[in-house]
């Protein structure tokens, strides 16, 4: 098996606000390098770095706002989001805990910081993530997959390295805890200071890792920092990721859907009559209805 | 959680895209004419026009987006206009008439714009009589518009008001505050959601 070696180190780019509660650092896919064909099927990400939020008496956010054509997925590591979508689903969204959202053929919904957490305020830290559906699957029915911290599947390293979190796919036999359209692996590293993680993808899957804490060296060679995206090469399969102190690291890693891709907005088609049709049905009501 | 952002032009990709179209110029007069036009890159909530003003120009919409609107003497405000990328938007008879102008024109994102003089667009005219003739639709089109517009507001129901409207700005709805939708349409925001509701019943099969 051949080392899978890092292409390029992305620093966060500077941060913009989504709605007034997530202020984000878009990598996937305004970040050189990391458009969505590069980084298929991963075709967004936008890490809320830890960031203080003061009190606030009215919850901040996103209001009520549509998605066709994929999954969205939030990964919560500081804070908590309330949110509610058009197909009458609910719920809150705590630390550790990761919603998938199969918006597919069409959802509305409306992500604000939990109550509770706003009235007090405090760490916010966040990733939302956009997993492309293939063309056979994005009109299928919608569906959501809550999946709180204690169902994640959590494989323990040898030597008190800390463990593995496996979101979605697969980690030394252990299968992840969400069920996905394509091949998709994603999983939190929470390394011990020393810890090793080995970790091995085909070769061709777009893979990548970001630090959400601490700092890391891969390879054996290259550091990354926190807050730091790393995109790997699409040779090899094995990397090794060692905490230089304590870290958690997001891991990711899927099998290129090689399709063409219409995006404009919260839609994301294979063809610009699809996109048209999206805006249609959603101006129409096909999407249902949500109240702000 | 996030909205994609549209890619940066780096350029007046899309001007130039809608001169070319319109035009039997070449590549390079095209580029020739772009040397001399008058670009600004404005924020939200920069005005283009104030009212009380003479309008001097035309405003095209490379990226971004703005309205034309007045404001009643309760302070009030009524969306004449939005002009999302590729829209051209103005105050014609203000331009045309050289009077005061009763309408503001506001950016509601930060925008790209092109300034459009009377003597960019003679210019361009004399050069192409393709553009002139463009530019003569585009007046009976407005003039179109307009009449349509009146019509609706005088006698159309909110359902009717807002099918034309989605028709003729698809992406809208996911990019202004449902007030502004309501006062281009001349309805209450309440009516507004009352009439995308009854759609939504008609329309949304789980």
């Amino acid at each position: 098996m051949a080392i899978k070696n890092i292409e390029i180190i992305v620093n966060p780019p500077a941060p913009h606000f989504v709605g007034d509660g997530f202020r984000v650092h878009n990598f996937i896919p305004s970040a050189y390098h990391l458009d969505m064909q590069r980084m298929s099927p991963f075709i967004m990400l936008d890490y809320n770095s830890k960031f203080h939020f003061p009190p606030s008496n009215e919850p901040k956010g996103v209001g009520v706002h549509p998605h066709r054509g994929f999954e969205t997925v939030t990964i919560a590591y500081k804070g908590k989001v309330a949110h509610h979508d058009s197909t009458g689903n609910s719920g809150i969204i705590g630390e550790g805990d990761v919603q998938w959202m199969t918006a597919a053929s069409g959802i509305l919904h409306k992500e604000y910081h939990e109550e509770e957490f706003s009235r007090t305020g405090g760490e916010f830290q966040m990733v939302q993530l956009w997993v492309n559906l293939p063309a056979k699957d994005k009109m299928s029915p919608p569906k959501y997959q809550g999946i709180t911290n204690d169902q994640i599947q959590k494989f323990t390293l040898p030597d008190n390295a800390g463990e593995i979190e496996v979101i979605a796919g697969e980690y030394q036999g252990l299968t992840g805890s969400a069920s996905t359209f394509t091949k998709v692996n994603l999983m939190n590293a929470k390394l011990k200071k020393d810890g090793v993680a080995n970790f091995s993808f085909p070769a061709h899957f777009n893979t990548a890792l970001l630090v959400i804490e601490g700092s890391i060296e891969v390879n054996g060679k290259d550091n990354v920092g926190t807050d730091k995206f790393a995109l790997f090469e699409t040779e090899g399969e094995t990397f090794e990721i060692k905490a230089s102190e304590d870290a958690v690291v997001l891991v990711l890693s899927g099998e290129p859907i090689n399709e063409p891709i219409a995006s404009h907005g919260p839609f994301v088609m294979n063809t610009k009559a699809e996109l048209m049709e999206a805006f249609n049905d959603f101006n129409v009501g096909k999407f249902g209805y949500l109240e702000d | 959680m996030a909205i994609l952002k549209t890619k940066p032009h780096d350029v007046l990709d899309n001007f130039k895209l809608y001169l070319s179209e319109k035009s039997d110029l070449t590549d390079a007069a095209i580029d020739e004419l772009l040397k001399d036009v008058r670009v600004e890159v404005i924020q939200k909530g920069d005005l283009l026009l104030t009212a009380g003003d003479v309008c001097k120009h035309a405003f095209y919409t490379e990226k971004g987006l703005l309205r034309a609107f007045t404001v009643d003497e309760s302070g009030k405000e009524h969306i004449i206009q939005f002009a999302p990328e590729n829209w051209l938007i103005s105050d014609r008879s203000s331009i045309y008439f050289n009077e005061p102008s009763e309408f503001f024109i506001e950016a509601i994102e930060d925008s790209k714009v092109v300034f459009i003089s009377a003597e960019f667009m003679g210019m361009v005219s004399e050069m192409s009589s393709k553009f002139r003739k463009a530019n003569d639709r585009a007046l009976q089109s407005h003039i179109h518009q307009l009449q349509q517009r009146i019509n609706q507001l005088l006698g159309a129901t909110a359902e009717e008001r807002y099918l034309t409207f989605i028709q003729k700005y698809p992406d809208l709805l996911l990019r202004v505050p449902l007030w502004m939708i309501a006062s281009y349409l001349g309805i209450t925001p309440e009516s507004l959601s009352r009439v995308r509701k009854d759609l939504a019943k008609k329309n949304f099969k789980s």
